[in-house]
C-alpha cells in the first residue's frame, strides 16, 4: 500500500528565511554589506543555472535611462521540481528587488527579496505550483 | 490510521509554523512502521530484466534525524510524539539560522525560502531514531585516534589565514570552487538539493547525485580496486549483490575529502536493501582505524520523489568566484588610491 500522504498547506504566518548548513559561499564576501539597495525593473532573462540562478532586469531611472542589472538569486533545482519554469516567470514581468551591490561595484546584486507587482513574494506567490510541471508548461 | 500517518500528519502541522510553501509530500520512513508493530506482509523486492533486486529511481535522503544523537537524548527511537517536538525544535533551528535584519551579515544572502531550499519543501522523510548513528549504541561517532588529531592540527595549521580566505582562488574553498561538494560516499543529506537517480545495468549501478552534480559508476563484476596510487574525490567503488542488498565497498579516497576527518585510509562500506516501493534502507559503516578507535555505523532512509532531476551545473554559473575576487582587487584598488592620496598630501 503506498502510504504517499500529500498535503498542501497555506502559508499565512511569518515567513522566516532558512540557512541550510550548507550554504555555497560567503555572499558577504562577494556583496557590500553597505551598498542595500531596492531596484525596479523588468525581467529581460533568467539564467535558471547553478549554483545560484541570476536574474537580468532592465531599471528604468528618473532620467528615462534604461539601465541593466543582474541579480544573484537560488539554486533553481526545487523550484523547477515544484512546477517554477520560464513558463511562470516570464520575461517581462515586473519585479522589485531589495538587493546589496557587488563589492566590485558594477551593476551586480544579490537579491534579498523578489517582490511581484501585487506585493506578493516571487515563487513563494506561485501557489499554482505542482511537482511535474506549471499548468501552462508546454510539456503538460 | 496507522502511526506512520498520525506521524506524517502532525510533522505536515508542526511544519507550517516556522516554514511557508506551496506543497509538502511528507512521509515517515521503514523504521516508523517496525516501531509501530504494524502487520505488513513481506515486501516482494520488484526485479530489474536482469533479475537484479530492482533500486532504479528518484530518490531523496532529506531529513532532520541528525547524523549524531543529541546530547540530551539517550535511548535510540523516540515515540511519535518526541519525534514531532524534535523535528519541531530543527525545523526552529533552520529558521534561525538567518538573521533577515537589514544591514547584517546574514542578510547579504537570497531567501532559501522563496527558492524552495529549505528542507520542509523537498519530500522530507522522517522515522523515530534519534539519530543516524546506530553503533556504537550511544549514538556518537567514537573517539578520534591520537594520529587523527595530529593530523587535523597538521591540516589546519596549512589553512589560509583568514584575511586571506578570498584572495586567490585557491584558497576559496572547494565547495566554492564546485569541486567537491560533499557527495560522499557515505551519502549524507546536503543542505539543500538532496536529490538521487539510481540506474541498474547487469554489470554496473549508477548513482546521480544531485548537491555538485556527481556520478558514481558501481561495477559489479568482481574487478579489484585500483592501486593505490589512484585516489578519487568520491573514492573507487565496487559492488555486489547479498540476496536483495547491494553492498557496495569504497577507498581510494584522495587525501582531500577529509570525511569528518578521516584519513584517505578511509573504508566505507555501503548497504542498499529496498524495503518498500518507495523506501530504500540506506546503511553505511566507517572504517578508519588511522582516525576512530573503532568503526561505525549509520543508517537512514532514501524516500522516493518526483523526477527528473535538474542538473546541477556548478561550474556553468558559477559566477560567484570571479565576483568575489574582482571583489578583493576592487578593494585593493581603492585601498591603494587611498593610500596615494594620503602620501600626496
Amino acid at each position: 500500500m503506498q502510504r504517499k500522504l500529500v498535503i498542501t498547506l497555506l502559508g499565512t504566518g511569518l515567513l522566516l528565511a532558512a540557512l541550510p548548513v550548507f550554504a555555497h559561499h560567503a555572499f558577504s564576501q562577494e556583496f557590500d554589506i553597505n551598498k542595500p539597495l531596492q531596484l525596479k525593473g523588468t525581467l529581460t532573462k533568467w539564467e535558471m543555472i547553478n549554483p545560484h540562478s541570476w536574474f537580468h532586469i532592465d531599471v528604468t531611472g528618473p532620467d528615462g535611462k534604461v539601465t541593466e542589472w543582474m541579480i544573484e538569486g537560488g539554486s533553481p533545482n526545487t523550484l523547477i521540481r515544484l512546477g517554477v519554469t520560464k513558463y511562470t516567470v516570464k520575461v517581462g514581468t515586473e519585479l522589485t528587488i531589495d538587493a546589496y551591490q557587488a563589492k566590485e561595484g558594477t551593476n551586480k546584486a544579490v537579491g534579498r527579496n523578489f517582490t511581484l507587482p501585487d506585493g506578493s513574494r516571487l515563487f513563494l506567490a506561485l501557489s499554482g505550483a505542482v511537482p511535474g510541471g506549471a499548468p501552462d508548461s508546454p510539456q503538460k | 490510521m496507522n502511526q506512520r500517518l498520525l506521524m506524517s500528519l502532525g510533522l505536515a502541522l508542526l511544519l507550517t509554523c516556522p516554514l511557508a510553501a506551496g506543497q509538502h509530500v511528507l512521509k515517515a520512513g521503514k523504521d516508523a512502521v517496525s516501531i509501530a508493530k504494524t502487520s505488513d506482509k513481506p515486501y516482494v523486492v520488484p526485479k530489474t530484466p536482469d533479475g537484479q533486486p530492482d533500486l532504479q529511481g528518484y530518490w531523496t535522503n532529506n531529513t532532520y534525524t541528525p547524523l549524531e544523537r543529541p546530547a540530551n537524548v539517550t535511548k535510540e527511537f523516540y515515540t511519535p510524539e518526541e519525534a514531532l517536538a524534535a523535528a519541531k525544535k530543527s525545523a526552529e533551528r533552520e529558521a534561525s539560522q538567518i538573521d533577515s535584519t537589514p544591514g547584517t551579515v546574514n542578510d547579504v544572502h537570497y531567501d532559501f525560502t522563496q527558492f524552495g531550499l529549505d528542507k520542509s519543501q523537498t519530500v522530507l522523510n522522517s522515522n523515530l531514531r534519534t539519530s543516524m548513528i546506530t553503533d556504537p549504541p550511544d549514538g556518537k561517532i567514537p573517539p578520534v585516534t591520537d594520529e587523527g588529531k595530529k593530523r587535523a592540527a597538521a591540516k589546519a595549521a596549512q589553512r589560509p589565514p583568514q584575511s586571506a580566505t578570498y584572495d586567490m582562488v585557491q584558497n576559496i574553498v572547494i565547495g566554492s570552487r564546485c569541486i567537491y561538494q560533499g557527495a560522499g560516499p557515505p551519502m549524507l543529506p546536503p543542505g539543500y538539493n538532496p536529490g538521487y537517480q539510481i540506474i541498474q545495468g547487469e554489470n554496473y549501478v549508477m548513482i546521480l547525485i544531485e548537491a555538485g552534480h556527481e556520478t558514481r559508476i558501481i561495477p559489479l563484476d568482481g574487478r579489484p580496486h585500483p592501486p593505490k596510487t589512484v585516489r578519487e574525490w568520491l573514492g573507487d567503488s565496487r559492488g555486489h549483490w547479498e540476496g536483495n542488498t547491494l553492498v557496495v565497498e569504497t577507498t581510494n579516497f584522495n587525501d582531500r575529502v577529509n570525511f569528518r576527518g578521516a584519513s584517505e585510509n578511509l573504508k566505507v562500506i555501503e548497504r542498499f536493501t529496498r524495503t518498500a516501493d518507495d523506501t530504500i534502507r540506506y546503511q553505511f559503516t566507517i572504517d578508519d582505524p588511522s582516525t576512530w578507535e573503532k568503526t561505525w555505523s549509520a543508517e537512514l532512509p532514501f524516500t522516493k520523489m518526483d523526477g527528473p532531476i535538474f542538473e546541477h551545473a556548478c561550474h556553468e554559473g558559477n559566477y560567484g568566484i570571479a565576483n568575489t575576487l574582482a571583489g578583493v582587487r576592487a578593494q585593493e584598488k581603492r585601498a591603494a588610491e587611498a593610500a596615494a592620496k594620503k602620501g600626496a598630501q
